[in-house]
């Protein structure tokens, strides 16, 4: 109970999806039953803490990638077609981010360009 | 050894004064008192005769000239003083008053012994290692003559000769003859013999004694096991699943092409069974090994294609054998590099046969064949299992053969796993096989020179941990069950080997590396925060390996500081 806060915020939120499972698919939960959920979640996420920052360090990085995500779930094949996916969504994202960006930023000198030019135009007139 | 080393490296006085008593009369057995009278000359005595002894040690050659030199003077004292005064009261003076010496001489021999002993006594001064004197320290209550230890005066040589009677009556185990007159130098010989078996035995290296000879058999079994248990438990359930996927390539649709793709066929057919086949007789020979698998054909093949693959395939693989030739060449330079390529090109080899006919497979699974083929040929004959000797493992590696000697059991189980790549997607493609586990793990490929030994050592390896893992189950196994567990093992080694592949891409790297294997003991936790790999190479791996796998272990006690 290293956490206990941390463990009890995983509990609540395991509770949730198990009601929300429940109501979907008509059919209780337990309480030991959510709790061994949450007990083997929050142990997994510590596994695969463990394991994302061994995959970085053999990568010889110190940031954890989404290439090390992704190898993290290669062994469930539709979890890491999921993940590719949203990958590249965010990918694909941060691009057209990024050419937004680029646009305001390049609109934006226009626009100061074009102000001061009227500033210049009115105080010339 | 006393002498010898008396002789050759130090003219001591002993040497000088042995001389002296052998050519000198043999006197009688000075009396205590006339030894104590003699002493108080002797004091007067002592510093010139020191004065003569430290100039006998100087002088390397002149020992016989010192010796005549300290018998004049012995004698010029000897006729200065009393009748007494002969060189053997001299040495025995000169005994007295030297420090104890623990050399033990018969009482019966007191008088050659006497001299010896001062000698030995003025030797042992002049810088003797202090091993003689603990030997016979060790050795005081043994047998005594009870009448020797009466004698107060004489307690030093006591001493000596007690030990001497101890010697004599050969307590220790390596007894030397005791001479009476060359005791002197045979208990000090003795001394020296007492000495050095002791630090010789004690100096060998106690590291290489500490492990059991068949520790290594046993591990295998047992590492094996832990890792199947961990690694089983780690997988989830949708992995099994997916290795099941029905790639939709029915064998009724590629046995309508089966004319076309008939050597495919044949040469799978006779492959199955060659596996299979291999079980009962691993023989080197390649005829031996047709003839085995078609009789094991017979006797196995439920399908009846197979059957009649197998009997067009036997014209084939006679043709097969005569193209061998050419594959060995290439044997030679296939790399760790090969393996992955190998792996990739046997998934192009999938997705090939799940899309067209097996005419394109065939093609990429005869080229893959032949590149399987080099490490086959290179696995040869000789190849055996993983577990039996990495030596013949490394025979059939053409990577490292040197290296497989010496790599640990779970880096000889990447090598096998060269060639797990080729069943798996021969799985996929004969989906429809499941009654025959054996049968539905062999590919259907294209029957190519040199891969029925690579069959055969395939079935052998998992043949043999299957055999192992009987043996630790420690009661009898239905076949049935040999048969689930060489299925385990197999997923267990594909897993295996494409996490290696993974990790190594992931270091964007082609070549799996011993960093990408503690990578994945880690995953497997055998590896965690509080087991190291070294230790587990400790633990497990006999001693030849840990000096290669672990730096510190050989690097000589060297530290090169950081600089």
């Amino acid at each position: 109970m290293e956490n206990p806060r941390l463990k009890a915020a995983v509990h609540y939120t395991v509770g949730c999806l198990c009601e929300e499972v429940a109501s979907d698919k008509e059919m209780q939960f337990s309480k030991q039953t959510i709790a061994a959920i949450s007990e083997v979640t929050f142990q997994q996420c510590e596994n695969f803490a463990k394991d994302l920052e061994m995959f970085a360090r053999h990568a010889k990085r110190s940031t954890i990638n989404t290439e090390d995500v992704k190898l993290l779930a290669r062994r469930s094949n539709s979890l890491l077609k999921y993940i590719t996916e949203k990958n590249e969504d965010i990918a694909q994202f941060n691009l057209e981010r990024k050419a937004k960006k680029k646009k305001k930023l390049e609109d934006e000198n226009k626009n100061s360009v074009e102000p001061a030019e009227a500033g210049v135009v009115e105080s010339e007139n | 050894m006393a002498d010898s080393y008396s002789r050759d490296s130090e003219p001591t006085t002993r040497t000088l004064l042995r001389r002296v008593l052998d050519t000198a009369d043999p006197r009688t057995p000075r009396r205590p008192r006339s030894a104590r009278t003699d002493v108080q000359r002797a004091l007067l005595q002592t510093p010139s005769s020191r004065r003569l002894r430290s100039q006998t040690k100087t002088t390397a050659r002149r020992c016989s000239n010192r010796a005549r030199s300290v018998d004049r003077l012995a004698h010029v004292q000897a006729s200065g003083h009393l009748e007494e005064q002969t060189p053997r009261t001299l040495l025995k003076n000169i005994l007295l008053t030297a420090p104890e010496s623990s050399i033990l001489m018969p009482e019966s021999v007191v008088k050659p012994v006497l001299a010896p002993q001062v000698v030995q006594a003025s030797r042992r001064e002049s810088g003797r290692g202090s091993l003689e004197l603990q030997l016979p320290e060790l050795e005081p209550p043994t047998t005594l003559a009870p009448g020797l230890l009466a004698l107060g005066r004489r307690k030093q040589r006591l001493r000596l000769s007690v030990f001497q009677q101890g010697v004599d009556l050969g307590l220790p185990p390596s007894q030397e003859p005791h001479g009476n007159a060359d005791a002197s130098s045979l208990t000090s010989s003795l001394n020296l013999t007492f000495a050095t078996p002791l630090q010789t035995q004690s100096v060998k290296r106690p590291g290489l004694a500490r492990r059991p000879p068949t520790r290594r058999a046993v591990d295998v079994g047992t590492l094996l096991q832990d890792l199947r248990d961990t690694s089983l438990a780690l997988a989830p359930p949708d992995t099994v699943l997916e290795d099941t996927q029905p790639f939709s390539q029915p064998l009724v649709g590629r046995s309508a092409s089966v004319h076309h793709s008939l050597p495919c066929r044949s040469h799978s057919g006779a492959k199955d069974v060659e596996r299979a086949a291999s079980r009962r007789t691993w023989s080197s020979g390649l005829g031996l090994q047709n003839n085995g698998a078609g009789k094991a054909a017979q006797l196995l093949a439920g399908k009846v294609e197979e059957v009649d693959a197998l009997a067009m395939g036997f014209p084939n693989i006679s043709s097969n054998i005569s193209g061998e030739d050419g594959v060995e060449p290439l044997q030679n330079g296939v790399g760790e590099e090969a393996e992955e390529r190998m792996e990739e090109s046997l998934r192009e080899v999938e997705k090939a046969a799940e899309a067209q006919g097996s005419a394109r497979a065939e093609e990429l699974e005869g080229h893959i064949e032949v590149t399987e083929a080099e490490g086959s040929w290179g696995a040869v004959e000789a190849k055996e299992p993983e577990g039996s000797s990495g030596d013949e493992d490394t025979s059939g590696r053409t990577a490292s053969p040197e290296l497989a000697s010496s790599t640990p059991e779970f880096l000889r189980a990447r090598r096998l796993q060269f060639l797990e790549p080729a069943p798996p997607p021969s799985t996929a493609v004969l989906p429809s096989e499941p009654p025959e586990p054996l049968l539905a793990r062999l590919p259907p490929k294209p029957r190519i020179p040199g891969s029925r030994p690579r069959q055969d050592p395939y079935k052998t390896g998992l043949n043999h941990y299957a055999k192992l893992f009987s043996f630790y189950a420690k009661m009898p196994m239905e076949k049935k069950a040999v048969e689930m567990v060489e299925k385990c093992l197999d997923k267990y080694f594909q897993h295996l080997c494409d996490d290696l592949e993974v990790f190594a891409a992931h270091a964007g790297r082609k070549t799996v590396r011993p960093e990408d294997l503690e990578l994945l003991m880690r995953r497997q936790g055998l590896v965690s925060d509080q087991v190291s790999l070294h230790v587990l190479v400790e633990r497990h791996l006999p001693l030849e390996y840990r000096q290669q796998l672990i730096p510190c272990a050989f690097s000589g006690n060297t530290v090169f500081p950081a600089q």
